[in-house]
C-alpha cells in the first residue's frame, strides 16, 4: 500500500507537470504574448505575473510570443538632396519596439520582425528624404553651435516616421532615432581633398613666411637694442670723461702762475712722447748737445 | 516528456490483474510496472536536477520566475558558480555573457582596413577619392573630411534593463557612439579636431555618448572614451608639409633668438668696456693733471730763480732720454764751407709694411 502511495504521488506529479505544460504558459518580462482562439486574436498579455496564465490547449487556443524589447534597425546608406542641392549620403539607426501586439500581430504575418523592418525602412526613408530636403548642408555641419541643427533634424525625422507609423496603424513605436553615418558622393570627396590640399598648402606657406618675418623682427630688434646699449654706453663714457675734464680744469689755474714754464713743460713732454720708439733722428752739429762736436775732426775715430 | 503518455496505460492495467487466466500476464505487467516506476522516479529526479545550472566567470545570470526577474537591480544578478532554479514552467534562467568592462569600437569614421593590416601597421593604398560604401569618414564643421575612430569602455549598471529592454543593447551603445562621433565632428573644424583641440573633441564625443545612453536609458555607464583622429591618407603629404613648415618656423625663431642673445650679450660687454675705458681715462686724466700741477708747483721756484739755466738743463736731460730711446741716430757734420749738406730722403712706397722710415744719405 505504501509503495502504491508513492507511485500515486509520483504519477500525480508527472500528470501535473504535463498539465501545466499543456494548459498554462508564462510571459517573460521582455515578451508580449498574443493568444489566438481558432485563429482569431483574442487577448494580449504584456506583463508577467506571479503565477502562470491559463490557456486551452491546441487546437483551441494558440499562444504567440513577441519580443517587446527595443529592436535595433539601420537603414541603407542612401543619397538624398539637401535644400542647397548637395548630395548627402545618410544612414540612420532606429530603436523601435512593439507597443500594440494585438495590432502588430495580424498586420505582419505571424508577427514577423523582418516584415516590420521592411515597412519601417520605407517609412524612415521617406521621412529622411522629406526632412533632409528641407535643410541645407550647413545645418548638418557647422562650427557655430547655435546654427547646427543636427539634433533637430534627427527629431524631425523621428517625428515624421512616428506619425506615419501611427497612420498605418502598425503597433510600433520609435524610441530613438539617430544619424549613424554621413557621407558625400565619391566624386565630391575628390573635390574636398583638392580644397583641403590647397588649404594645407596655404597654411604651410603662411607658417613659413610668418616664421621668417618673426625671425627678422627679432633680429632687427636685437640689432637696435645692441646699438642703443652701445650708444648709451658711449654717452655715459663721454659724461665720465667730461667730469674728468671738469676736475682737470679746476687744476688749470695753477699753471697760470707761470704760463712760460707751463708751456715749456708741455712741449718737453710732447717731444718726449712723440719720440718714444722706432724713431730715426738726423741732426746737424748745431743742435745742442751736438754742438759739442763742432770743433772735432770727424775723419779721425772719436774713440 | 515523450515517456509521460505511458503512465495512463500502466495505471489502468493494474485492476485487471485478478483474473486467474491472466496470472502470467499480471506477472509480466507487475514486472514492467516496476520498470515504469523506476522510469518515473528517474524522470522526477531529472526534472529536479535539471534546475541546476552553472554560471561561468565571464557571465552573470538572471533568474526569471513566471517571467519576472527574481530580485531587483544588482541583486538580480547571479555570479559565477552553481545555482538552482525550478525547471521551465516555473523558473527560467537568462545568462548574460559579460565581463566587468565592455568595450566597443566605432569605425564609421575610419577607412576600410583589416585587423591584419592594423597589426602590421600598414594601411590600404589610398585612391584619389573615398568610396562611401567602403571607407568611413567624418564631415567636419568646415566641410572637410577626416578619419576618426572611438573606443568606448562602459559598465552595465542596470543589467535587467540592459537584457530585458533591448534586443541588442551593445548594438545600441555602438550606434550611440557612432552618432556621437558624427555629431561632435560636425561641430569641430578639421584643424581643431586633428591638431589644435583633439582632447576637446574626445571630450565632446564622450559627453554626447553619455547623454545618448542616458536619454535612451540603455542602463550603462560610460567609463572611458578614447578617440583617435587622422587626416585622410590622400592628404598625408599635405598635412606633413604643414608640420614641417611649423618646425621650420620654430627653427627660424630659435635661430633668431640665439642671434638676439648673442648680439645683446656682445653689446652689453662692449658697453661695459666703453664705460670702463672712460672711467680709466678720467682717472688717468685727473691723476695726470694733478701730478702735473704738483710737478709744476715744485719746479716753479727753481724756474723763477734762473729761467734760462733751468730750461737748458731740462732740455738737455730730455734730449738724453730721447736719444737713448731713438732707434737710429744720424749725425751730419757741417761741411767745410759752412753750408748745410743736402739731404735726400727716400721714403718707402709702402709705409704701412715697414714701420720705420727708410733713412737715406
Amino acid at each position: 500500500m505504501k509503495r502504491n502511495l508513492l507511485t500515486l504521488i509520483v504519477g500525480a506529479l508527472l500528470i501535473l507537470i504535463f498539465a501545466l505544460l499543456l494548459f498554462t504558459f508564462q510571459v517573460r518580462t521582455s515578451e508580449v504574448a498574443v493568444v489566438t482562439t481558432f485563429g482569431q486574436t483574442t487577448s494580449e498579455i504584456s506583463e508577467p505575473r506571479a503565477f502562470p496564465f491559463f490557456k486551452w490547449p491546441w487546437p483551441v487556443q494558440k499562444v504567440y510570443k513577441l519580443d517587446k524589447r527595443i529592436q535595433n534597425f539601420e537603414d541603407k546608406f542612401t543619397e538624398t538632396l539637401t535644400a542647397d542641392n548637395n548630395n548627402l549620403l545618410t544612414t540612420v539607426y532606429v530603436g523601435w519596439r512593439i507597443t500594440d501586439a494585438k495590432t502588430f500581430f495580424p498586420k505582419f504575418a505571424g508577427g514577423s520582425v523582418a516584415a516590420a523592418e521592411r515597412m519601417l525602412e520605407g517609412i524612415v526613408s521617406q521621412a529622411k528624404t522629406a526632412i533632409i530636403g528641407k535643410h541645407p548642408l550647413s545645418d548638418f555641419v557647422n562650427a557655430q553651435e547655435k546654427e547646427l541643427k543636427f539634433d533637430a533634424i534627427e527629431s524631425e525625422i523621428k517625428a515624421i516616421a512616428q506619425a506615419q507609423l501611427l497612420v498605418n496603424n502598425c503597433g510600433i513605436q520609435i524610441e530613438f532615432l539617430g544619424i549613424k553615418k554621413l557621407g558625400l558622393p565619391e566624386s565630391v570627396t575628390q573635390n574636398v581633398f583638392d580644397r583641403m590640399s590647397a588649404e594645407r598648402k596655404r597654411l604651410a606657406d603662411d607658417l613659413q613666411s610668418q616664421g621668417e618675418a618673426e625671425a627678422q623682427k627679432i633680429r632687427s630688434a636685437a640689432d637696435r637694442k645692441a646699438a642703443e646699449m652701445i650708444s648709451s654706453a658711449d654717452g655715459e663714457a663721454r659724461q665720465i670723461r667730461g667730469r674728468g675734464e671738469a676736475v682737470a680744469a679746476e687744476v688749470l689755474p695753477v699753471f697760470q702762475q707761470n704760463p712760460e714754464l707751463a708751456n715749456f713743460l708741455l712741449r718737453r713732454e710732447a717731444l718726449e712722447e712723440s719720440l718714444k720708439e722706432r724713431t730715426t733722428l738726423i741732426f746737424d752739429t748745431r743742435t745742442p748737445p751736438f754742438d759739442l762736436f763742432s770743433g772735432v775732426t770727424t775723419n779721425r775715430p772719436a774713440k | 516528456m515523450s515517456n509521460d503518455p505511458q503512465t495512463p496505460p500502466s495505471a489502468t492495467s493494474r485492476p485487471d490483474g485478478m483474473d486467474s487466466g491472466s496470472q502470467a500476464l499480471a506477472e509480466t505487467l507487475r514486472g514492467s510496472f516496476a520498470i515504469v516506476k523506476v522510469v518515473m522516479v528517474v524522470l522526477v529526479a531529472v526534472f529536479l536536477f535539471s534546475g541546476i545550472f552553472t554560471v561561468n566567470p565571464q557571465e552573470k545570470a538572471i533568474k526569471l520566475r513566471f517571467g519576472k526577474p527574481v530580485g531587483e537591480g544588482e541583486k538580480a544578478l547571479l555570479g559565477a558558480g552553481a545555482h538552482w532554479a525550478w525547471p521551465y514552467p516555473i523558473d527560467e534562467v537568462k545568462k548574460i555573457p559579460i565581463a566587468e568592462i565592455q568595450r566597443i569600437t566605432s569605425t564609421v569614421g575610419w577607412y576600410a582596413t583589416t585587423p591584419e593590416m592594423e597589426l602590421a601597421g600598414t594601411e590600404p593604398p589610398a585612391g584619389a577619392s573615398l568610396n562611401p560604401a567602403v571607407d568611413g569618414y567624418l564631415l567636419t564643421a568646415d566641410g572637410n573630411i577626416v578619419h576618426a575612430r572611438a573606443t568606448l569602455s562602459y559598465r552595465i549598471e542596470e543589467p535587467v534593463r540592459y537584457v530585458f529592454e533591448f534586443v541588442n543593447a551593445s548594438n545600441a551603445v555602438q550606434n550611440a557612439l557612432n552618432n556621437a562621433l558624427l555629431h561632435s565632428a560636425a561641430r569641430f573644424t578639421a584643424d581643431d579636431l586633428l591638431l589644435n583641440d583633439a582632447l576637446a573633441f574626445q571630450d565632446a564625443v564622450r559627453r554626447r555618448v553619455a547623454q545618448l545612453v542616458q536619454e535612451q536609458r540603455l542602463g550603462v555607464a560610460v567609463d572611458l572614451c578614447v578617440v583617435q583622429g587622422r587626416p585622410p591618407r590622400q592628404l598625408k603629404q599635405a598635412f606633413d608639409n604643414v608640420v614641417t613648415a611649423g618646425l621650420g618656423r620654430s627653427k627660424a625663431l630659435n635661430e633668431a633668438r640665439s642671434y638676439e642673445s648673442q648680439v645683446i650679450n656682445k653689446a652689453g660687454a662692449q658697453a661695459v668696456a666703453v664705460v670702463n675705458t672712460a672711467e680709466a681715462d678720467r682717472t688717468r686724466l685727473v691723476q695726470d693733471v694733478t701730478s702735473d700741477a704738483e710737478n709744476f708747483r715744485r719746479l716753479l721756484p727753481k724756474y723763477v730763480a734762473n729761467p734760462d739755466l733751468f730750461v737748458q738743463q731740462r732740455l738737455v736731460e730730455t734730449m738724453a732720454r730721447v736719444f737713448t730711446n731713438a732707434q737710429d741716430k744720424m749725425f751730419l757734420p757741417t761741411s767745410a764751407d759752412g753750408r748745410p749738406l743736402e739731404l735726400r730722403l727716400l721714403l718707402n712706397r709702402e709705409p704701412p709694411k715697414r714701420k720705420t722710415e727708410g733713412p737715406g744719405p
